[in-house]
């Protein structure tokens, strides 16, 4: 179809998000999508939901922790960002979901918001209420495993010393 | 801005780890509120000083009968900056905001818990804060999530009309269950509250937290009489 004239083309806003999770949860672009479309239809409703038009339009995925861009239509954010809050479980796996910030542009959002990969994960022995564990480490971050595969306790490394 | 959160045992995370993303998160600080009998074993002032959060001392008393609820506050109000009372029991409710000794009222509306005019005014008068939980709202779905937003509404239009002081949190039991001010001020928005009110009831925290560790200082003799530093530099002489 042609292209809009440019004065009724919609205008987007692009968050920035950040999400944090458990070691052994996986998941991918389009789980987060679903998951967004739910959260913004159960929190907005049907009308609520299309007058956000969320998207997602990047998903970087990196052990235990990923990052996403949505779009959004401008004007939308509060009602955006309140569907991401509500956003507590991919594919139930657990996560913590964070608007970053909004820019005005794809390019302007990453090259603000966007950090790339963090320092890979590494696997410790430790010891947490006097008993061996497996963690999962990110100075400063410990994800101690109570039992094996799960479930797990969120530790710092203040907590080994 | 404070959080209030459930730390391990009681909750999924360290109070270390919920120091830390809370920091990260944009809060000042955060309330340990552990129930009674699962207390969390931590150093305060290491976990302060490393992610550079405030971290105040709190419990949240849990007890089936108002004497027992009693009892326990009683015990705690001398070592604890923030004392709360586990709601959502109509006795334990109505115990808890008749006695000015207590700080927050937390999630009054839970289970078979109600709250009505004469419980919002009794709390105006002792100062006792109401919690709005946003826990229900942020992580459950369909009837029950319905029926704790609707439940938020009356306990809302309850305060206001009273005037009594009230506090907001998500409380949070593990750290991914932490959410940024700003996006638990939206989720506020979209369920009613004024932004300005959301922002309030978690600085609410702080403001308890910052009154309370005055008057448990050595500086305070009784209510009224504190000692000044002159007083003090005189005594040295």
């Amino acid at each position: 179809m042609k292209h809009l004239p440019k004065h009724l083309r919609p205008r987007w806003r692009y968050l920035a998000v950040g999400i944090e999770t458990w070691p052994n949860a996986s998941f991918g672009r389009r789980a987060f999508q679903r998951e967004v479309w739910y959260a913004a239809q159960n929190l907005l409703g049907d009308t609520g939901s299309a007058e956000t038009d969320m998207t997602v339009l990047q998903f970087h995925d990196y052990e235990g922790t990923a990052e996403a861009i949505v779009r959004t239509r401008r004007g939308q954010t509060d009602p955006a960002r309140a569907a991401l809050a509500c956003v507590d479980s991919i594919d139930d796996d657990e996560v913590r979901v964070r608007v970053r910030g909004i820019s005005g542009t794809v390019r302007a959002c990453e090259e603000k918001y966007i950090r790339g990969p963090p320092e890979a994960t590494e696997q410790r022995h430790v010891v947490f209420e006097n008993a061996d564990r497996g963690a999962t480490v990110r100075p400063p971050r410990y994800d101690v495993e109570t039992a094996s595969d799960g479930p797990f306790v969120g530790a710092t490394a203040l907590d080994f010393r | 801005m404070y959080e209030a959160v459930y730390a391990h045992p009681d909750g999924g995370s360290t109070v270390a780890r919920q120091a830390l993303t809370a920091a990260d998160s944009g809060y000042d600080g955060i309330v340990v509120r552990n129930h009674g009998d699962e207390q969390a074993d931590y150093d305060t002032d290491a976990v302060s000083d490393a992610y550079g959060i405030d971290v105040a001392v709190g419990v949240e008393v849990r007890a089936d009968d108002p004497s027992r609820a009693s009892g326990f506050v009683g015990n705690y109000r001398n070592d604890r900056t923030i004392v709360v009372v586990h709601g959502g029991d109509r006795r334990i409710n109505r115990f808890a905001v008749e006695q000015p000794t207590v700080d927050v009222l937390a999630h009054p509306m839970r289970e078979d818990g109600d709250f009505n005019h004469v419980l919002a005014n009794a709390a105006a008068d002792n100062g006792v804060r109401i919690e709005f939980d946003f826990g229900p709202v942020l992580r459950s779905s369909g009837g029950s999530r319905v029926r704790a937003i609707k439940e938020l509404r009356k306990l809302r239009e309850l305060v206001q009309d009273a005037g009594a002081p009230f506090v907001v949190s998500a409380a949070p039991s593990n750290h991914l269950q932490i959410r940024a001010p700003r996006d638990v001020v939206a989720v506020g928005e979209t369920i009613g509250f004024d932004a300005d009110a959301v922002r309030e009831g978690l600085a609410e925290w702080g403001r308890v937290a910052e009154r309370n560790r005055e008057r448990q200082s050595d500086d305070v003799i009784e209510p009224g009489v504190r000692l000044e530093d002159s007083d003090r530099r005189s005594d040295d002489e």
